[in-house]
């Protein structure tokens, strides 16, 4: 074998596409239906057969990422889909499909193969009614224990009433608060309402001492319904502004892309070259605020009380704020994009704005040091986040870790290169890794990631300057009722602030979509914290939580 | 001539009663003017010098530069609920605040402010001084035990390992302190140091003992970091990781109690380290309780300054600073020390 040509998995083709029939030849006794998703090939297997699969898949063909579960109701059957990709091309996609029937919707878990399926699997049980065997812990996850029926399933009545009988439930948060019984540890409710739990998380956890010896995140606090409202609303126009509000804290128009380009290839959309820089730009000026505000937190964390990091970052988030709302005309929740392009053009004088931008990027480059300076090269700093939190990258990969988490440990893995969409192909920019796999590399990685997003607004800027008069086109003809084809299937991903956040939609031939599943990265990455401050001390495990920079409305959604 | 000797001078009456009386007015001058102190850093100055450190302006609304919010704010605090949760043990809880009170305003009886401000003048009073101090940290197990709250219990168990971990080296840096001195009385240790170290020209540098042992002086200030519990050791109270830790379900009037004995605290090491190591009252031009004043809240500035820049370290790098590192260097620190002062004696 010699360098040049590196060991091909099973079913990869030298080109770096998909050989879908050698899957099929590879999983032979297993597969029994082909589909035709629009990012993908889809098999259709038996529910027994989930486990053998996916682990023949992940060993013998490098689909070592298991982006995201899609659970869903049909008039006859049940369905949960594994949307499986590569960490090493995230382009070699498959979708294993997996039907279960009506009157026994079981399935068998995956929970053994990829450690990110547990919560999945338990949201697919907990809002569709499917259930899986063997897995290790299958209740509700975002609903309340108490609930009845299962939302999103096909005979669930809105209008029911949800009684909780007094007699049934004395206390309504007996299961979520139960104590186990030992004397030798503590148990510890962290949240809810805690100072450090970024939002209403709930960390149930068991110390020994002030050691971590198990914790467990109960989520589900924050739900709205996201997917449902999305289902229920038109795909031209009604959609969009919900985006904004997954990942509330700024970095609304990455949310919208998601949908944006999710929409736009499955309605075959086109959108104009000019338009795809403003995105761009803008998308990264939304993730220069979020990450300015992870890092602020994550020093609050560890500094305690208000500290001079988290002020100057505020401050300089307040400069991004500005700009997006300079463009968008709103500070948060911006609904600017537009299936085929942005809602308008960049705003007059252009020239003004340019300036604006431009020093704010000068500015921000300088301060950028300070925060090294006061962060990164702090010694103090250095010594309670170095070597803490350790997240291997093989774990990571388990659970499905994506954003500056996973290439916090080492995982190169970037949506904005790796499956390349608007117009960050043709710039110049790196992707951040850094081999740490702790707290102090997590926040690295995003320090160094706002330089990189600074880099990348120049150069739009420089493109936006000198994009001809007369091509400035912000928009494609999109028609005014947009009714994708029925039973067209995509999964399309693209690099939020905090991972790969990915929207799965089904049409059905109507102007709303059949099932609109979110792949939220915050729900992915929190998963991890049990890997992460497993024997770690408290203020480990709150540096751990605040280097994952999760975001509750995304996770709970 | 002590305070309270001064103040039966003006007293027509004489005998016990006069002395009691006396004693009384004394105690109570220099209660006032601990109070007045800590009134003024609690609600206005605090929130003035962490502001200054993190680019924002702070209190400015009511009065001069947001002065008036001393008032404004003590009667919003007085005025709060008193919330007693279930379970509490009731005595416990309820002493709490006022051990951890009192017991800084106690150590203030031995602390000579100048211009003849000091209460009393016993033999003991360096080790009077610590003794008091220390009586803080049963306070804080005290609260943090009868909250019957697990972060307060986490939080009261970090005071005990931090206070024991810091509270020797506090000790045996001031013991190097008598060394030069030869006495433990406060008049004495201030009447030391204002012997002229070296004179250049006009100007006379006297023998502050931060002067003739900066490394002692360096010790002291790091281990009275600890001691009152502010960046990078303020565990205690870690507000991210165990909420507020002991004070967490204290509200209204033992709140501010509680806020009240730390900021004493706060000043009460800051005069330590006056007395010991800046001259106490000492200074020129300026009358001698000025220059006091000047010192106690120039080292309230240094915590205020640590408390914002500083990030906070972790329990077991706590101990383990304490304990390896501090104290090793404290014990050199009096061993080189009392070497030294034989050697010149001799």
């Amino acid at each position: 074998m010699s360098l040049e040509q590196p060991e091909l998995d099973v079913g990869e083709r030298p080109d770096g596409g998909l050989d879908y029939d050698a899957l099929a030849d590879l999983l032979s006794e297993y597969v029994l239906d082909r589909e035709q998703h629009i990012n993908c090939e889809a098999f259709v297997i038996r529910p027994g057969d989930v486990p053998a699969v996916l682990s023949t898949l992940r060993d013998r063909a490098g689909f070592d990422h298991m982006s995201c579960l899609t659970a869903q109701e049909y008039r006859d059957r049940y369905e949960s889909i594994y949307h499986l990709r590569k960490y090493d091309d995230p382009t070699q996609e498959l979708s294993i499909v997996v039907p279960t029937a009506r009157d026994d919707p079981t399935s068998e878990s995956a929970t053994d193969v990829f450690d990110t399926a547990n919560w999945h699997e338990r949201e697919a049980y907990d809002l569709v009614g499917i259930e899986y065997e063997d897995h290790p812990d299958l209740r509700r996850i975002l609903m309340p224990e108490t609930w009845q029926g299962h939302p999103l399933s096909r005979d669930y009545n809105q209008d029911q009433p949800q009684i909780v009988p007094l007699r049934e439930y004395p206390n309504p948060m007996d299961k979520r608060t139960e104590a186990p019984d030992n004397a030798d540890t503590m148990f510890l409710n962290i949240g809810p309402h805690h100072p450090a739990t970024h939002g209403v998380l709930h960390l149930k956890t068991i110390l020994d001492g002030e050691q971590v010896l198990d914790v467990d995140p109960d989520i589900g606090y924050l739900h709205r319904c996201e997917e449902q409202m999305c289902q229920q609303s038109t795909y031209r126009h009604q959609i969009m502004p919900y985006p904004d509000r997954w990942d509330y804290l700024s970095s609304g128009i990455l949310n919208e892309w998601a949908y944006a380009r999710t929409a736009e290839d499955l309605a075959d959309l086109e959108v104009p070259e000019y338009a795809q820089v403003i995105r761009t730009m803008s998308a990264e000026m939304c993730r220069i605020a979020s990450h300015l505000l992870a890092v602020g937190t994550f020093a609050l964390d560890i500094y305690g009380d208000f500290t001079a990091i988290f002020m100057y970052a505020v401050t300089d988030r307040e400069k991004v704020e500005k700009l997006l709302e300079d463009l968008t005309g709103q500070r948060l929740m911006f609904n600017y994009l537009r299936l085929g392009g942005v809602a308008w053009d960049l705003p007059e004088p252009r020239e003004e704005y340019f300036e604006n931008v431009r020093s704010f990027t000068e500015q921000f480059r300088e301060s950028l040091t300070e925060y090294h300076d006061m962060l990164s090269s702090n010694e103090l700093f250095q010594m309670r986040v170095i070597d803490t939190g350790i997240l291997p990258p093989e774990e990571a990969k388990r659970y499905g870790c994506t954003g500056p988490v996973a290439r916090g440990s080492g995982i190169d893995y970037d949506l904005r290169r790796d499956d390349p969409y608007g117009y960050y192909d043709e710039l110049e920019w790196d992707v951040v890794t850094d081999d740490g796999c702790d707290n102090y590399s997590r926040a690295l990685v995003r320090l160094n990631e706002m330089e990189q997003s600074a880099r990348i607004i120049d150069q739009c800027v420089d493109i936006l300057e000198n994009w001809p008069v007369d091509d400035r086109r912000i928009q494609s003809n999109v028609p005014r009722t947009l009714k994708p084809d029925p039973d067209k299937e995509i999964y399309r991903a693209v690099e939020g602030a905090k991972g790969e956040l990915g929207i799965y939609i089904r049409a059905d031939g109507t102007e709303r979509p059949a099932r609109f599943k979110i792949r939220s990265p915050s729900f992915c990455n929190l998963q991890s914290l049990e890997v992460m401050s497993e024997g770690e001390y408290i203020p480990d495990l709150i540096a751990a939580l605040g280097s994952l920079d999760i975001v509750l409305g995304e996770v709970d959604r | 001539m002590t305070l309270p000797v001064t103040v039966e001078g003006y007293l027509p009456f004489d005998g016990a009663a006069g002395e009691v009386v006396a004693a009384l007015i004394a105690a109570t001058l220099v209660s006032v003017i601990i109070m007045a102190n800590a009134a003024v850093a609690g609600p206005w100055a605090k929130r003035k010098i962490t502001a200054a450190f993190t680019d924002r302006i702070a209190v400015s609304k009511i009065g001069p530069m947001g002065l008036g919010y001393i008032i404004v704010d003590s009667v919003r605090l007085l005025s709060k609920e008193l919330i007693v949760p279930e379970g509490v043990d009731r005595p416990a809880w309820d002493l709490a605040p006022l051990v951890l009170a009192s017991s800084a305003i106690l150590g203030f009886a031995v602390i000579p402010m100048g211009n003849g401000i000091h209460l009393a003048d016993p033999e003991v009073g360096l080790a009077l001084v610590f003794a008091t101090a220390s009586i803080a940290s049963l306070g804080l197990v005290m609260a943090g035990y009868a909250s019957n709250n697990k972060y307060s219990f986490l939080g009261g168990l970090r005071a005990v390992a931090q206070n024991l971990a810091y509270e020797i080296p506090l000790l045996l840096v001031g013991f190097s302190v008598v060394l030069f001195s030869g006495s433990l009385q406060m008049s004495e240790i201030v009447a030391v140091q204002s012997q002229t170290l070296v004179s250049l020209g006009p100007v006379s540098i006297p023998a502050w003992f931060a002067f003739l042992n900066p490394f002692a002086f360096l010790l002291f200030m790091i281990a009275n970091l600890a001691e009152v519990g502010r960046n990078p050791f303020d565990l205690p109270e870690a507000g991210q990781e165990i909420v507020a830790g002991f004070q967490t379900e204290y509200s209204s009037v033992y709140f501010v109690l509680l806020y009240l004995g730390e900021f004493i605290h706060i000043f009460l090491g800051g005069a330590i380290i006056a007395t010991i190591f800046l001259g106490g009252p000492a200074g020129p031009v300026l009358p001698g309780f000025i220059w006091f004043l000047i010192k106690i809240w120039a080292l309230f500035l240094f915590t205020q300054w640590c408390r914002s820049i500083v990030p906070r370290v972790r329990i077991d790098q706590l101990i383990q600073i304490g304990w390896k590192g501090l104290l090793v260097l404290a014990f050199a620190n009096l061993f080189v020390t009392a070497g030294i002062v034989g050697v010149l004696a001799a």
